[in-house]
C-alpha cells in the first residue's frame, strides 16, 4: 500500500457571504498519496479551490480534518501553518504572481532562502530552461517563461506537495503543454506529489487518478492506468 | 445626492485612516496659521490702539537736570506735536523683610489729558495732586501690585535723599512704556517682587527729590512724516546745556523692543509653520490621489465608456482633495480660534495692556480657507492627472505589469551582489518610486526637523543661563552705591562675617564716537586681577582683562564697525560731575549672552573721570551658611541702591521658563503628527500596491514577520537618510528662527546638545516606527486565498 501523504477527514467549508451561507466543501474525505501526479477537475464553484486552499493550508476547514503526513494541521497555529508551506509545499498560481522587482533568478533565490537545503539555483533554473533568461525581470519575459519561474519558484524547495492552481490557465497551448511536461518531470524526478486544479479536462489525462468535483462534493474518482503524456493531450 | 458624490463618500469611507491622517496635517497648518494670524493681529492691534490713546513717545531725551520750562522751547521745534518733562528714577524700595528691591518713580504732570506716555488707570484712581498731611500718592503696576499683596491705600516705602518715604497706593495702571515691566535690558525677564514701576504726580516728584521746578527726562510725540533725525539734533541742542544723557527713539525703549520682538515671532512663526504643513499635507495628497487613480482604473475607463467626460472624473477625483481641504480648514478654523483665544489670554498675562482685543480675525479665516482649499485642489488635480491618459478600452484589460529595470546601486555589482533578494526587491521598489521616496523623505527631514527646532531652544536657554549666570558671573551679590564711593569703603563690607572675597566696579555710562557715529554704552570697571567676573572673547574663548584699553561689546563693535586696535573716542555721561572726553584704544572684543557693555581696567575708568579709587559698586563671594545675616547687614547700609542676588535672578529665570514645556509639547506634537502621516499614508499607498505580491509570499512560505520586514526595508533608507538630514536640517530651521527673534536685548545662541539631536533621531525613529506598524495591521488581514482568484 502506498504512503498517504495528506489526508481530508470529512471537511466541510462554509463561508458567510453576506446574509447567504454558502457551503463550498461538504464532508469531502480524500487521501493523497506520496509520489502521486492527481488532477482536480471540476468547474467554477464545484470546490475544487476551496480544496486547494485547505491543502495549501491558507484555509482551514469549518469542520472535519487535514492530516499532513499523519499530523493534524487543520487546527494548527497560524506559525505551524506558515513553516508547513515554507517547508513541505510548492505552490504554482494560475497568473504566475512573481515578485516584479526581481529578477528571474532572484525570484527563484528568494524562495530558496526560506528553506536550508534548497536545490542549486543553476540547476533549478537550467531545468524549467530559464538558465539564459534569468537576469530579465517579469515585465520582459513571456507569461509561459513567468510560469516556468513560477515552477522553479516552487521546485526550489524540494517541496514534498506541490499545488498547481489553473497552471495553464493563462497560457495557450503549445506553452501550456510545455508547463505540464515541467510538473510532470518533477513528479518523476523529484519525487514530488503534485496535484493540478483545473477545469480543463483534457488535463486529466495525464494523471494516474482524476477527481471530479461539483457543488462542494467529490462526485467521481476515476483511476487511470494509462495516462498520457502531456505531449499527446489536446484541447 | 449624485452618484458621483456617493461614490466620492464611499472612496472616503474605505481610506479612511490616510483620510483623517491627511486631514489632520491640513487641520494642523490651518490651525496654527489662523491662531498665531489672529493672536499677531489681536496683540498687534491692541499695542497700536493702546499707544495710540496714550500718546506713546516717538523719543526719549535724558538729561541731568533742565527746567522745566525747557520742554515749551522742545515744543516749538516743527515737527514736534507735544513735549513732556518728568523725571525718572531709580531708588531702593524698602520693603518688609528687609529684602533689597527697586523702585523706578517715574512723574507725570497733572491734568494728564495732552500730555505724551499718559497713564492708564486699571483699577483704583488717580493719584492726587495734592492730597494734604504731608500724603503721597502713587500708583503701581499690577504685576508688582499682586506679587507684594498690595491693598488700596497701602503704604510702601523708598529710599529718597537718604530719607524713608511713604507713599500710598491708590491704584495700579499702565502705560505704552510698562506693557513688559523689566528694569534693563540685562533683566529679561519681569521680577515683579523685586521691582516697581511707580507712577507719581510731577509736583511730588519735585518735592520728594527736592527738584522743584525741575526734569531730568524729556518725552515727544513727532508729527507724522516728521524727520526724526533732524528733530533729534535739535532737542539734543536745546538739552545740550543739561548734560543731555541719552537719547532714544521708540523702537529702544525697553518695553516696546520685547513686544515687538515678541510681534514679530509670532508673524515669523505664523508663516513657516502652515507652509510648512500645508505643503507636506499636498504631498501626502499629490500621493494618495494618484494610487486612488492607479486602482480605479478600471471603474475610470467603465465610466468613460458609459459617457463621463475626463474632466467631469478629473474634478470627481480632486474632489476627494477638496474635502480634505474643505474639512481640514474647518477643524482649522474651531482649533485656530481657540488657539487664539489661549495665546490671546497668555499674552493678557504677560504684557500690561489694558484692552486685550480678542475675537475671531475674518481675513484670516478667509485666508486660511483659501489656503487649504487652493493648495488641496491643486495637489489634487495634478495627483488626479492619471485619469486623463486613461483609455477605456484598454482599462478593461490588465495593466500590463510594471516596467522594471535596474537601478543605478547594481552597477556596484560587489554591493550587489552580496545583497538578500529581498533587500533588492526593496531598493528597485524605491528605484521605481523615485518621486514618492522623495517627497516622503522630504516630509521626514521635515518633521526630524522640527523636533530639533522643538528642543533646541531649551539648549539653547540652558547655554546661555550657564555662560551667564555660571561661567561668566561668579560671585553670590552685586551690590550698586547710591553714588561712587572710595574704595577703602568697601572694606566694610569684605569685613562682614561671612564675606569671602569683595571685588569693585565701576560702571561708566558713556557715549561711543567712532568715525561719525555714536552709540550709547556702559563700560564696567574690574580690577585687573578679577575674579569673580569671567569675561570671554567673541568666539566664547575666555579673555583677561587688559592692562589698556577697552574690551568693547561685540554687538556695539558690529553695529558701530570697530576692530581691535581701532581708537574710540569715549565720553562720559554719568550724570554727575563734568562730562569729560577721552580717546581709549580697543585691546579687544567681548561677547556677552545676555545685557552688554564694555570693560576697563577700573584704575582706567577712574582716570577717564580724573578720579582715583571710586568704585560704583561690588561683587561679592559669601559663605552660602551666612547668607541670611550678610543680606540683613547689607539690607541696612543705606549707602547700597541695589544688591542682585545672582541665585535668585537665576531663580526668577528659570521659574519663568517652565512654561517652555508647553511650547515645547506643542512643538512635538506638531512634528510627531506631521512625520506619522506622510509616513503611513506612503506605507499605505505602497501596501496597497503591492498586496498581491506580499500575499504570495505569504503563500510561498514567508511567515508575516518576514513580509512585514519587506516594507520596514523599504522604509529604512527614508528613515535613515530622513533622520541624518533631518539633524542638520533642523539646525539650520533653528538658526533662521534665532535670526528673526534675536534682539539687542540678548542674543540667544545656537546651541544643540547632542541629547537634543538623540531625542529628535529617536523621536523620527518612533513616528516612523508607530506609521508602519499602524500600516502592518492590515498585514494580517491579508488575504491568502485572493492570491489565485482572477486580477481585478
Amino acid at each position: 500500500m502506498e504512503k498517504v501523504l495528506i489526508e481530508l477527514n470529512r471537511v466541510t467549508k462554509t463561508y458567510q457571504m453576506g446574509e447567504v451561507t454558502v457551503e463550498a466543501l461538504k464532508e469531502t474525505s480524500l487521501k493523497i498519496y506520496q509520489g502521486e501526479l492527481l488532477v482536480i477537475l471540476g468547474p467554477s464553484g464545484s470546490g475544487k479551490s476551496t480544496m486547494l486552499n485547505i491543502l495549501g493550508g491558507m484555509d482551514r476547514p469549518t469542520s472535519g480534518k487535514v492530516l499532513f503526513d499523519g499530523e493534524e494541521i487543520s487546527d494548527a497555529p497560524e506559525s505551524r501553518l506558515t513553516r508547513y508551506r515554507r517547508n513541505e509545499l510548492g505552490f504554482v498560481f494560475q497568473f504566475y504572481n512573481l515578485i516584479t522587482d526581481l529578477t528571474a533568478r532572484e525570484n527563484v533565490e528568494l524562495a530558496a532562502n526560506l528553506v536550508e537545503d534548497p536545490l542549486p539555483l543553476e540547476d533549478v533554473l537550467k531545468d524549467v530552461g530559464l538558465d539564459s533568461r534569468q537576469e530579465h525581470f517579469p515585465s520582459q519575459m513571456s507569461g509561459g517563461e513567468q510560469q516556468r519561474v513560477s515552477i522553479a519558484r516552487a521546485a526550489v524547495k524540494k517541496p514534498r506537495l506541490l499545488l498547481c492552481d489553473e497552471p495553464t490557465g493563462a497560457l495557450d497551448f503549445q506553452t501550456g503543454k510545455l508547463i505540464l511536461s515541467l510538473l510532470l518531470k518533477i513528479n518523476q524526478e523529484r519525487g514530488s506529489t503534485v496535484v493540478i486544479v483545473t477545469h480543463n479536462t483534457a488535463i486529466g489525462a495525464m494523471a494516474r487518478r482524476i477527481i471530479r468535483m461539483s457543488s462542494g462534493r467529490i462526485a467521481e474518482i476515476t483511476e487511470n492506468p494509462h495516462p498520457l503524456s502531456p505531449e499527446r493531450i489536446d484541447w | 445626492m449624485s452618484i458621483l458624490a456617493r461614490k466620492l463618500l464611499r472612496t472616503i469611507k474605505n481610506t479612511k485612516g490616510q483620510f483623517l491622517a491627511v486631514v489632520s496635517v491640513v487641520a494642523l497648518g490651518i490651525t496654527v496659521f489662523i491662531g498665531m494670524t489672529t493672536a499677531y493681529y489681536n496683540l498687534d492691534r491692541s499695542k497700536e490702539n493702546f499707544y495710540q490713546q496714550n500718546n506713546f513717545a516717538d523719543y526719549y531725551f535724558q538729561v541731568i537736570r533742565a527746567p522745566e520750562q525747557v520742554t515749551r522751547q522742545i515744543q516749538q521745534i516743527p515737527g514736534v506735536i507735544k513735549a513732556t518733562g518728568r523725571i525718572q528714577k531709580d531708588v531702593p524700595l524698602l520693603k518688609d523683610n528687609e529684602e533689597r528691591a527697586t523702585a523706578r518713580l517715574i512723574s507725570f504732570p497733572l491734568p494728564m489729558e495732552r500730555e505724551v506716555n499718559r497713564l492708564h488707570l486699571l483699577e483704583g484712581r488717580v493719584f492726587e495732586k495734592n492730597p494734604g498731611q504731608g500724603r503721597v500718592e502713587v500708583l503701581v503696576d499690577p504685576q508688582f501690585a499682586q506679587a507684594n499683596h498690595l491693598d488700596f491705600n497701602d503704604q510702601i516705602y523708598i529710599g529718597a535723599e537718604g530719607k524713608r518715604v511713604p507713599l500710598t497706593v491708590v491704584g495700579t495702571a499702565t502705560s505704552p512704556e510698562f506693557v513688559y515691566p523689566i528694569k534693563d535690558a540685562a533683566t529679561l525677564l519681569p521680577d515683579p517682587e523685586n521691582f516697581a514701576i511707580v507712577m507719581i504726580p510731577l509736583n511730588q516728584m519735585q518735592q520728594v527729590f527736592n527738584q522743584s521746578g525741575e526734569i531730568n527726562q524729556v518725552v515727544i510725540n513727532l508729527s507724522p512724516g516728521a524727520d526724526e533725525d533732524a528733530v533729534k539734533k535739535q532737542v539734543e541742542t536745546i538739552l545740550e546745556p543739561y548734560g543731555n544723557l541719552a537719547s532714544f527713539p521708540q523702537e529702544q525703549q525697553l518695553s516696546h523692543a520685547v513686544l515687538q520682538a515678541e510681534l514679530d515671532g509670532l508673524k515669523a512663526m505664523s508663516q513657516f509653520l502652515p507652509a510648512l504643513f500645508l505643503a507636506i499635507a499636498a504631498s501626502i495628497q499629490f500621493i494618495m490621489l494618484g494610487r486612488i487613480v492607479k486602482t480605479q482604473r478600471l471603474q475610470i475607463g467603465i465610466m468613460k465608456a458609459v459617457g463621463y467626460g475626463s474632466q467631469q472624473i478629473l474634478f470627481h477625483y480632486t474632489g476627494y482633495a477638496l474635502s480634505v481641504g474643505i474639512i481640514g480648514a474647518v477643524i482649522g478654523t474651531i482649533l485656530g480660534i481657540l488657539l487664539a483665544t489661549v495665546a490671546s489670554s497668555a499674552y493678557a498675562l504677560y504684557f500690561n495692556l489694558p484692552e486685550t482685543i480678542g475675537g475671531v480675525n475674518i481675513e484670516a479665516v478667509v485666508y486660511g480657507f483659501l489656503l487649504s482649499l487652493g493648495v488641496s485642489v491643486l495637489a489634487g488635480l495634478i495627483g488626479c492627472r492619471g485619469v486623463l491618459a486613461i483609455h477605456p478600452a484598454e482599462s478593461m484589460r490588465p495593466e500590463p505589469p510594471k516596467g522594471s529595470g535596474k537601478i543605478l546601486l547594481e552597477r556596484w555589482s560587489w554591493l550587489w551582489k552580496r545583497l538578500d533578494p529581498t533587500w533588492k526587491m526593496s531598493l528597485r521598489t524605491i528605484g521605481r518610486n523615485k518621486v514618492r521616496f522623495g517627497v516622503v523623505l522630504l516630509g521626514i527631514i521635515f518633521a526630524v526637523g522640527l523636533l530639533v527646532v522643538s528642543f533646541f531652544m531649551n539648549d539653547s536657554i540652558d547655554y546661555m543661563l550657564t555662560q551667564h549666570y555660571q561661567e561668566e558671573q561668579r560671585y553670590n551679590y552685586m551690590i550698586r552705591f547710591t553714588s561712587p564711593v572710595s574704595e577703602y569703603e568697601l572694606l566694610n563690607i569684605s569685613r562682614l562675617d561671612g564675606v569671602v572675597q569683595t571685588e569693585a566696579i565701576f560702571e561708566l555710562p558713556v557715549r561711543i564716537h567712532f568715525h561719525g557715529r555714536d552709540e550709547e554704552d556702559l563700560i564696567v570697571g574690574l580690577p585687573q586681577n578679577v575674579t569673580l567676573r569671567q569675561l570671554t572673547g567673541d568666539e566664547g574663548e575666555n579673555i583677561f582683562l587688559p592692562e589698556e584699553g577697552v574690551l568693547i561689546g561685540e554687538n556695539l563693535a558690529t553695529k558701530l564697525g570697530i576692530e581691535v586696535g581701532d581708537v574710540i573716542r569715549v565720553e562720559t555721561i554719568l550724570g554727575l560731575g563734568p562730562t569729560r572726553w577721552a580717546d581709549v584704544k580697543v585691546a579687544g572684543i567681548n561677547r556677552q549672552l545676555i545685557g552688554g557693555g564694555s570693560f576697563m581696567e577700573i584704575t582706567q575708568v577712574n582716570r577717564l573721570l580724573r578720579e582715583h579709587l571710586l568704585a560704583s559698586g561690588a561683587m561679592l563671594k559669601i559663605d552660602p551658611g551666612k547668607r541670611g545675616e550678610i543680606e540683613k547687614a547689607l539690607n541696612e547700609m543705606t549707602a547700597i541702591s541695589s544688591m542682585l542676588s545672582r541665585e535668585k535672578e537665576l531663580d526668577n529665570f528659570v521659574k519663568n521658563l517652565d512654561s517652555m514645556i508647553y511650547f515645547v509639547g506643542i512643538m512635538v506634537f506638531f512634528a510627531v503628527t506631521l512625520g506619522f502621516a506622510i509616513v503611513y499614508n506612503s506605507a499605505v499607498v505602497s501596501f496597497g500596491e503591492r498586496k498581491r505580491e506580499l500575499a504570495s509570499l505569504r503563500v510561498v512560505g514567508f511567515s508575516l514577520k518576514e513580509v512585514s520586514a519587506l516594507l520596514w526595508k523599504e522604509y529604512f533608507f527614508q528613515a535613515f537618510m530622513g533622520i541624518i538630514f533631518g539633524m542638520p536640517f533642523g539646525y539650520l530651521m533653528a538658526l533662521s528662527m534665532l535670526k528673526a527673534l534675536n534682539t539687542d536685548l540678548y542674543s540667544l545662541p545656537l546651541v544643540i546638545y547632542p541629547a537634543t539631536y538623540a531625542f529628535s533621531a529617536i523621536g523620527g525613529a518612533v513616528f516612523i516606527a508607530a506609521a508602519l506598524i499602524f500600516t502592518m495591521r492590515s498585514a494580517r488581514d491579508l488575504d491568502l486565498v485572493d492570491v489565485l482568484k482572477d486580477r481585478d
